[in-house]
């Protein structure tokens, strides 16, 4: 099992060594199959990790690899930590990458660094694996920072475009406010613990001080707000469509921003010490879920809507482990890999069939031209928004109920998010796809045209994916679904009270009817016109003006005390002391100059005074 | 325990090369010859000397090659030369530091006496790493600034005589303070023991004096390798004579001699003066971490490269201090790697600020724009060796800021936190300044520059593998670290315990 | 009436203690003979080689009077006026090694110059005689007897350039202020001699050690005199305003030879009077000192950081290595004589090195000394750049030159004693003065010369250059037989 794990890990690895050194001499299509190859031969290791780990009766493999750091009391091993969560993650990461690189070869082609684009997937796969399967919190940094810093590749992709570099810039500096968080945390745990290794953590958790959990919880929070996008630290995400569709759909909508929710999850024994830290992870969680929402009904261009509404789910997932529902949240997480990336995708092959155009304006009426992508991207749109027996419905209703059972007002958010999602989704599907043909201009006349089927395959498997995506977890068969084989790894549950079917019954009701409003209200409105100023309010169109705030209150400020440290405090004061004294030195040396006029008189007299001043001095002495 | 004569051919290659390329001066590029093959031997000296060096040495604590020849004995001084884990990877650093200076920021004018004034530099600053004697220390310590000046002012550009001269007597006026605190020491011994007058650091270490004595000794010490180092506010000196200095002077500047004064620091002001360390350590660690922050926001407004490099690095000796002072074995192990890592990051910097001068002239920001996009391989080594400053796992800035950090938090958490906020800090100025130099649309003669040569690659390979395996594997370098920092910290921690 | 007249004996004179003042006194008669006798002005060659025979004698004879010691110890003649102990020795032999390397440029110097006669080395010769004297003097009024013979041979010198009005001028002021600072020493010397009823500096040094005197005053004015009398011969602030004046104006290779000689001489002696004579009233003259030794070090330093004439310059330079040296004396330790000594000795040669090539760029007329003269020179001529730079450095402190082991050991004298803040003081002027040396040495290696005619470099002046540079390096890289050998060089006795 050591061996396959390994290889599950080491193959995008090689993969991205492989086409680093002879790339030179590789085309296209070989590179990218290379690149798409070697991740799916990963996905094929972590199906039969996960058979091997089915069949055992201890479900926690520990894969030591090498001591990485030794130092004193710190041993930091590279070394992974195979478990139900881990090997789940590895399951829907390697098999959605392996779609979207498959989508990619035909993509990108012809892109100026087509080469570097897959160098730069397969070393994010590398890092998102090394991210979920390490087994203490320093290797998991490792795979947390490398994504971080292959997802700020990828969005500053069209690097001369000056917007592109500023969006990778503002996504690695948000990520990294969120590092700080989960340096802390570390620094926290292993002062108090003496130990990084997470089941080292969770075996001394008990011994940490409730303040010292909260702290640690808060920390993880901070971290996982910067990965996952969650207010306060969201807004770098819709920045980041600057990136190609693929990028989008792999790294800001599946498996990336979730990383912030897997982190948490996978420190469920810690969270469960801090009670007010789960709460406040919940109240962050709704929030961001709602405030999405909210400006996603409002955006212009496709993939800003696809964002902030992926932004809004992960809200769901975060508000999923605030209240202790680790399964439910992960249960979304999987099955939101499925549909939004088709949704990303689908958007793409649009984005790809109108040259390149974004504004949903410019849209309208492409059902009869995409015959493939229409009924893909109909399906993804009524998983997310809910409709049974779609995946969404299932998930998104699984961790309804979670909040239900713990916090009526964060449901009652919940459930108003949820007819915002069904509006803005059926808001894009219509602009898209429905109503009256506005894209003559961008397509010169032309007829829009589907794309090659290395594009469509990919939106029809998803598609299947989000359809069945449900099975994972059927409510009535919680025991020996993706929730009872997740069981074994959350440190703590809630117990979801004995709920009756008929409240089951009656959450569930609830979650159609939301979703048929939200699409009813957004069809009424949009059949007819492709703009309106009212429902699009520019607050929400400029993000709550998040970002103006942030420049206001922290960005400006910052560029002030940064040129007054320059040009006063570094000039004049501190360099100005020294050069103060040297200036000082030489114009006293100026005047003691004067006393040597060259008039043997004047020295006399200088003399003179000197032994004046000794005898005096002596006298004093003396006497 | 091994022939010390490994020691001593570390401090006579240089000299002899040095020697050499000036007879060599008559045919063009002879000299230069000489000085690279010189340089080479160093290399493999190094190379031999790390595989050789045993931590284990009866009776030495963990030094090696140690040996003790007396000078002049009315004067105290002595040929005394030890190696141990910490000076070890400071020996390393000076032999690749002087060899891709050689090959990266070759200097066709004047060529014979500006490779031999590298090459004495290269000899006296091992001296300084391996003296084991503080009068020894003192004396190679103090006359490195001697080719420093004169690479600066013979070699640097139109200001080079004023940061010169600048840098000259700054450093030599604070290191008055380490002389006149040397002698103290030495003398305070001698009236203690009525033996011979001896400087020698391991029969020092166990001079007794008063605790104000031992701060005043400590702030002397402090304020001479503060200056080197540069630690916060003795720094205003670098960023000019920095900007000034030709390529390779820029690089021993700040890759090596820098280290001088952190070295200094750990080795004799917290070596010698735990007692006094104790008191102080509230003040030491405010400056780091003051240092991390001020280097990290002038870092953002300079407006050229080199000093941009100058106050990133001023940010970087900030956590290498902190780590020197903080009193906790992992913080302190990670101070010395770092001492290590930043110089081969350095050296990636001003070799990388030395080709583009090269080719557009200028290492102003605003001259530069898009290069990624003509010169690929330039870039894609910036972003490495960015990263790698950044601190991102896997490179080896981060093993060493690492270390640091959770060694300072462990004992001193508030000032663990403000330097972690300084890792944010790092990506902030160094992602603006890539994305003004490499990124955006390159227009005019920067849309033309030909990417890195064959030999310009070969230079920066090595900077590459070293801050690629650092990050991976720093395990042969951490081993080989901490037997010497656990005996430098065992003698300060139960002075730092019952002050 | 025999008795009586037995009773009038001469006293025992111990000739090999006396013979390198005989030696010097006597090669300048003989050149005032062969001056006279011969019809014909006699050559400079001839004059050159007489003196540096001379000199060199004196140089064999020192290492006698070692060897000497070593068997039968240090001993004093001619009625305990002179004495014969290691420091003399040494400091002997110094004053030697500089009058020889100073001959040897003031001979290309008077060649180029068509200076005809002897009268140079006459007057060189008996000036290094009272030097020697002074060294050895254990009498007040040898001391002064030494003082006068060094200063009258001096005064003459300075003048000694007819071309050059400032040549007469500075002598003039010399002369001047000298005769001020004679009559105060002399003033001073009777004081003492009224207070302790002897000039005899043991006989003062024994007295001062077994009587408790009730009214002091006297013996403090009288030494606070004497200090101010070797204050205005080594050129202690504010006893110095004559030196740059007096630097500047002299013909260059006499300002070479006063800077080397004088301060051998006056440091000797002063040694010998304060830390021998005076020692056990120690407490009374080291605050005196300690003012004078951070005024020196420092205004000498920070008035010379805006001079831009190369011989001013080197004279400020050599205010605050005064400062140092006094240092030495305020330590007054037995550490501190021998740290005295070896500043001397060291700084000797590096100085008369340094006034050579003054002298070789002050070119015809020794008038071109402006600091503007040295751009570039090292371009032109590396080995005489490269020279001067070792020499300034040397002078600037840097390791690995005597320059620096010579401040080492004040420092270490001065702190062995607890004189750690006044070191530090002493310290702070050396980085001060550093800026001056450093100006100097970059000019030398500036690009942007004008293609100045190449500096001549005479094979004497070369050898003594090529000596002085190989002396400050040797010395500095293995200081070790120097060290030694001026702990060796004790006084007669210190209390």
């Amino acid at each position: 099992m050591a061996h396959v794990t390994t290889l599950l890990l080491l193959l995008p690895l090689l993969g991205f060594a492989f086409v680093l050194l002879n790339g030179k001499n590789m085309n296209e299509s070989q590179i990218g199959y290379v690149a798409t190859g070697v991740v799916g031969l990963s996905f094929v290791a972590s199906v039969v990790t996960f058979v091997l780990l089915l069949h055992r009766s201890d479900r926690q493999v520990t894969v030591h690899l090498f001591n990485w750091i030794d130092v004193g009391t710190l041993h930091v091993p590279a070394a992974m930590l195979v478990d139900p969560l881990s090997i789940t993650m590895c399951l829907f990461v390697t098999g959605i990458s392996t779609l979207i690189h498959l989508y990619s070869i035909s993509y990108m082609h012809g892109e100026k660094d087509y080469k570097k684009f897959f160098l730069y997937l397969n070393l994010f796969v590398f890092s998102m694996l090394t991210l979920v399967l390490a087994n203490n919190l320093v290797f998991t940094f490792v795979g947390w920072e490398g994504v971080g810093v292959c997802s700020y590749w990828l969005v500053s992709y069209y690097f001369d475009r000056d917007s592109a570099s500023s969006a990778g810039k503002k996504a690695f500096i948000y990520n990294r406010v969120g590092d700080v968080g989960l340096l802390l945390a570390m620094f926290l745990l292993f002062s108090r613990t003496g130990t990084l290794n997470y089941l080292g953590v969770f075996q001394k958790a008990g011994s940490l001080s409730p303040t010292v959990a909260t702290l640690v919880v808060l920390a993880l929070l901070l971290a996982a707000t910067g990965k996952s996008a969650q207010i306060p630290l969201f807004n770098w995400l819709p920045d980041a469509m600057e990136g190609p569709t693929p990028v989008s759909a792999l790294i800001h909508a599946a498996t990336m921003v979730t990383a912030g929710v897997y982190l948490l999850v996978r420190m469920s024994p810690v969270l469960a010490l801090s009670s007010s830290g789960r709460l406040t992870i919940a109240i962050i969680g709704g929030v961001t879920a709602f405030v999405a929402a909210t400006i996603a009904t409002s955006q212009k261009d496709i993939k800003k809507v696809l964002a902030f509404s992926t932004v809004s789910q992960i809200g769901y997932m975060v508000l999923a482990v605030g209240v202790g529902a680790y399964a439910a949240a992960i249960f979304l997480m999987v099955s939101h890999a499925f549909f939004k990336a088709l949704l990303f995708l689908g958007s793409g092959s649009v984005i790809h069939s109108l040259n390149g155009e974004q504004d949903l304006r410019k849209m309208g009426a492409l059902q009869r031209f995409l015959p493939l992508t229409f009924p893909t991207f109909l399906i993804g749109w009524l998983t997310i928004s809910g409709i049974p027996p779609f995946a969404g419905f299932w998930s998104k209703g699984d961790v309804l109920t979670n909040v239900f059972a713990h916090d009526k007002p964060l449901w009652v958010l919940g459930v108003v998010t949820a007819i915002l999602t069904a509006y803005y989704m059926s808001r894009l599907f219509v602009l898209t796809f429905r109503g009256t043909e506005r894209f003559r201009e961008v397509t010169h006349g032309h007829d829009p045209h589907e794309s090659a089927w290395l594009m469509t395959l990919p939106l029809v498997v998803l598609a299947v994916l989000s359809v069945l995506g449900g099975v994972l977890d059927l409510p009535w068969i919680h025991h020996n679904s993706l929730a009872g084989f997740l069981s074994s790894t959350f440190g703590y549950v809630a117990p979801i009270g004995a709920q009756s079917t008929l409240s089951q019954w009656g959450l569930a009701i609830v979650d159609v009817a939301a979703a048929l409003v939200g699409l009813a209200a957004a069809f009424s409105i949009w059949r007819s016109r492709s703009e309106d100023e009212r429902l699009t309010p520019p607050f929400l169109e400029h993000v709550w003006y998040w970002d103006d705030f942030y420049d206001a209150t922290i960005g400006r400020p910052l560029e002030r005390v940064a040129h007054f440290s320059d040009t006063v405090v570094e000039e004049e004061v501190i360099d100005g002391a020294v050069m103060g004294i040297a200036g000082g030195i030489h114009r006293s040396a100026e005047g003691v100059r004067k006393i040597q006029s060259g008039f043997v008189r004047h020295y006399a007299l200088a003399m003179a005074l000197g032994i004046a001043v000794i005898v005096v001095y002596l006298v004093a002495r003396a006497g | 325990m091994h022939s010390s004569l490994w020691l001593s051919a570390l401090l006579v290659v240089p000299l002899l090369g040095s020697i050499g390329a000036l007879l060599a001066r008559r045919r063009a590029g002879l000299s230069y010859a000489v000085a690279v093959v010189s340089a080479s031997i160093e290399m493999a000296l190094g190379v031999v000397i790390f595989f050789l060096y045993n931590s284990h040495v009866k009776g030495a604590q963990t030094f090696d090659f140690a040996t003790r020849h007396v000078l002049a004995a009315p004067f105290g001084l002595a040929y005394d030369v030890a190696l141990d884990g910490i000076s070890l990877f400071m020996v390393e650093l000076t032999a690749i530091v002087v060899l891709l200076a050689l090959l990266g920021g070759r200097d066709k004018r004047r060529e014979p006496s500006f490779v031999a004034w590298l090459l004495i530099l290269t000899s006296l600053t091992m001296g300084s790493f391996v003296a084991h004697d503080l009068l020894e220390f003192f004396v190679f310590f103090e006359l490195t600034l001697v080719p420093c000046y004169f690479i600066i002012t013979g070699w640097g550009g139109k200001e080079a005589n004023k940061a010169a001269l600048k840098f000259f007597i700054y450093t030599f006026s604070a290191s008055a303070f380490l002389l006149i605190g040397i002698l103290y020491l030495g003398f305070a011994h001698q009236h203690q023991t009525q033996g011979s007058l001896t400087f020698a650091y391991g029969v020092l270490a166990s001079t007794a004096m008063s605790h104000s004595t031992a701060i005043w000794l400590f702030t002397g010490f402090a304020i001479a390798f503060g200056v080197k180092a540069p630690i916060w506010p003795l720094h205003t000196w670098s960023p000019l004579t920095y900007a000034e200095a030709p390529t390779a002077g820029s690089i021993e500047l700040s890759a090596l001699l820098a280290k001088l004064g952190s070295y200094g620091l750990l080795r004799f002001a917290v070596g010698l003066f735990p007692l006094a360390l104790a008191d102080v350590r509230p003040v030491m660690l405010t400056l780091a971490v003051i240092g991390i922050l001020w280097g990290s926001i002038l870092a953002c407004t300079a407006k050229d490269l080199k000093r941009f490099v100058a106050y990133s690095s001023l940010a970087q000796m900030g956590f290498i201090t902190l780590g020197v002072v903080s009193g906790s074995k992992i913080a302190t192990v990670g101070a010395v790697l770092l001492m290590f890592n930043h110089g081969v990051l350095t050296i990636g910097f001003f070799l990388i600020i030395g080709f583009l001068e090269r080719r557009r002239g200028s290492y102003e920001i605003v001259d530069l724009q898009g290069l990624q996009r003509p010169a690929p391989v330039l870039a894609g080594v910036f972003t490495i060796v960015m990263l790698g400053s950044i601190g991102l796992p896997g490179l080896s800035g981060f093993v060493s800021e690492y270390l640091i950090l959770i060694g300072t938090f462990a004992v001193h958490a508030w000032w663990g936190v403000v330097g972690a906020t300084g890792v944010l800090a790092a990506a902030v100025y160094l992602l603006w300044a890539y994305q003004r130099v490499f990124q955006g649309r390159a227009v005019g003669a920067n849309a033309t520059i030909p990417d890195a040569t064959a030999k310009e690659r070969g230079v920066l390979v090595p900077v590459v593998v070293l801050v690629v395996a650092l990050g991976v594997f720093p395990h042969p370098v951490l081993e080989r670290i901490s037997p010497s920092v656990q005996q430098l910290i065992e003698h300060v921690a139960p002075a730092g315990l019952h002050k | 009436m025999f008795a009586a007249a037995s009773s009038i004996t001469l006293p025992s004179i111990h000739y090999l203690a006396i013979l390198p003042v005989m030696i010097l006194v006597g090669a300048s008669l003989l050149l005032i003979f062969l001056t006279a006798l011969s019809r014909r002005k006699i050559s400079q060659g001839v004059a050159t080689s007489i003196t540096s025979a001379a000199s060199l004698a004196v140089v064999v004879v020192t290492y006698f009077q070692w060897r000497n010691l070593d068997s039968s110890g240090a001993s004093t003649t001619i009625a305990h006026a002179i004495v014969l102990d290691g420091f003399s020795v040494v400091a002997t032999a110094t004053v030697a090694i500089s009058l020889l390397m100073a001959t040897l440029v003031a001979h290309d110097w008077a060649v180029r110059e068509r200076v005809v006669g002897a009268e140079y080395q006459v007057l060189a010769l008996a000036a290094s005689a009272g030097a020697v004297l002074m060294t050895q003097a254990n009498d007040l009024v040898v001391v002064f007897l030494g003082l006068e013979i060094l200063s009258l041979g001096l005064y003459v010198l300075v003048a000694f350039d007819r071309h050059r009005s400032t040549s007469g001028e500075a002598a003039l002021k010399y002369f001047l202020l000298g005769g001020f600072a004679s009559a105060i020493f002399i003033y001073g010397a009777a004081l003492v001699y009224g207070a302790t009823g002897s000039t005899n500096l043991t006989t003062i040094s024994y007295f001062l050690g077994s009587n408790v005197l009730l009214h002091p005053g006297l013996l403090y004015a009288g030494g606070a005199l004497l200090i101010v009398g070797f204050g205005f011969k080594v050129a202690a602030v504010p006893f110095h305003l004559w030196s740059p004046d007096v630097y500047e104006g002299a013909p260059t290779p006499v300002t070479g030879f006063m800077a080397s000689i004088v301060k051998v001489g006056a440091f000797a002696a002063f040694v010998r009077v304060v830390i021998s004579a005076l020692g056990t009233q120690s407490e009374t003259w080291r605050p005196i000192l300690w003012v004078l030794v951070a005024l020196t070090a420092v205004l000498g330093a920070s008035v010379g950081l805006v001079q831009t004439n190369a011989k001013r310059i080197l004279a400020y330079s050599s205010i605050n290595h005064a400062g140092f040296i006094l240092l030495g004396i305020w330590a007054g330790s037995v550490r501190g004589v021998s740290s005295t000594l070896f500043y001397v000795i060291t700084y000797a040669p590096t100085v008369v090195a340094s006034f050579a090539i003054v002298t070789l760029v002050g070119g015809d007329g020794d008038e071109n000394h402006s600091i503007n003269a040295y751009r570039g020179l090292a371009r032109r001529q590396p080995w005489l750049g490269a020279s001067l730079t070792v020499l300034l450095l040397s002078q600037l402190g840097a390791p690995l030159t005597t320059g620096f082991y010579a401040k080492y050991s004040v420092l270490a004298a001065a702190i062995d004693v607890g004189g750690t803040p006044l070191s530090l003081i002493a310290l702070l002027s050396a980085a001060i003065a550093a800026v001056f040396y450093l100006r100097w040495s970059t000019s030398l290696y500036a690009d942007d010369h004008a293609d100045v005619a190449r500096v001549e470099v005479p094979r004497a002046t070369g050898l003594v250059i090529g000596a002085g540079v190989a002396m400050t390096l040797l010395f500095g890289i293995w200081p070790g037989p120097l060290a030694t050998l001026c702990q060796h060089a004790t006084l007669l006795f210190t209390p």
